[in-house]
């Protein structure tokens, strides 16, 4: 087997992964947008017209594109989609830290829920580690187990 | 047949990385229509913009680093190996303090001034001792408590604050 079909292989598991963190992180999100409305502020970098629009749609995007990537439905476009997405997220996470806030990530639970997850630079090291696996398989997914290779197999 | 035998290389020559572009803004934009067609439909639907102010409540992150209780009377606190801080203002330093004591004023509403940590933190260094005893004016909450603190975080280990401050110590000295 050679490298690169090994990585292709391998980016499977790596697209599974990063969608099943994309969809859990944002259940909570869409389950209560108020509370994640007040993350967002918290981090005090966006203007108040646009906390609650992001609030609102931020979790669907992160919906479609974790659901995308674990059904293997143009994973590149999905997994682009993921390293903006998680590059936008360390540069809030950096500048919260370099502010000094003493807060919750808001990732995976709101602030002040009782599993929190305070922002650190493990956090920031964890967003890297998903940005590099998203464009690890935007770089060597080649549709193994995905639905658009079995689209493509259907219509052939 | 002659529409697709022209559409499809043209399709084919699309570059892929815009391809990828392209699906990523129209992804993007389902997500954006679907999410507001729910929020519309929800009873407890979030206005689209806010119109107050989010409550914030994000606490302070704590200054400084960890500090140990010493008893006034412990002998070792006029030792040559401990450095003596004294953390109240300069006219109660003036009236009497510690032998060998440098006077860094704590200030509850202002931090202390970065050069002057600075400096301290070059002083001890510089001094070879072993430890640092901060007394304050021993009240509740304590100055010395306060400072010692500013001072361990600025990554100077060993860091002790004198329990009952200047009038303990002061106390003890005279005995």
């Amino acid at each position: 087997m050679t490298a690169l079909r090994f990585a292709a292989w391998l980016s499977v598991p790596a697209r599974w992964y990063l969608g099943v963190v994309f969809v859990g992180a944002c259940l909570h999100k869409i389950a209560d947008p108020r509370s994640f409305a007040l993350d967002i502020a918290t981090y005090d970098i966006l203007p108040l017209v646009l906390i609650n629009l992001i609030a609102i749609t931020l979790p669907w995007v992160e919906l479609a594109t974790g659901g995308m990537l674990f059904a293997g439905w143009r994973v590149r476009t999905a997994s682009f989609l993921v390293a903006v997405m998680m590059a936008v997220f360390m540069l809030a996470l950096l500048i919260a830290l370099a502010r000094g806030l003493d807060m919750s990530c808001g990732c995976f639970a709101s602030q002040g829920a009782e599993e929190e997850d305070p922002i650190s630079r493990l956090t920031v090291l964890r967003d890297l580690v998903w940005f590099g696996l998203a464009l690890f398989v935007f770089v060597f997914d080649r549709g193994r187990l995905g639905l658009d290779r079995w689209l493509q197999r259907r219509s052939a | 047949m002659a529409v697709a035998q022209i559409t499809q290389p043209s399709r084919r020559s699309m570059p892929d990385r815009l391809r990828v572009l392209l699906e990523a803004i129209a992804v993007t934009a389902v997500g954006v229509v679907i999410a507001l067609l729910f929020n519309a439909l929800r009873p407890a639907g979030l206005e689209l913009i806010a119109r107050t102010p989010y409550q914030i409540l994000v606490p302070c992150p704590e200054p400084g680093g960890p500090v140990q209780i010493v008893q006034a009377t412990e002998s070792w606190i006029l030792s040559a190996r401990t450095f003596l801080v004294d953390a109240r203002s300069p006219q109660e330093f003036d009236l009497r303090h510690l032998p060998g004591a440098v006077n860094l004023p704590y200030d509850w509403l202002e931090p202390v001034p970065e050069d002057d940590l600075l400096e301290l933190a070059q002083s001890i260094a510089g001094s070879g001792a072993k430890r640092v005893a901060v007394y304050g004016d021993g009240g509740r909450p304590d100055s010395g408590e306060h400072l010692g603190k500013e001072i361990s975080g600025r990554g100077i280990k060993n860091v002790f604050f004198v329990s009952g401050g200047a009038p303990a110590v002061l106390g003890s000295e005279k005995q």
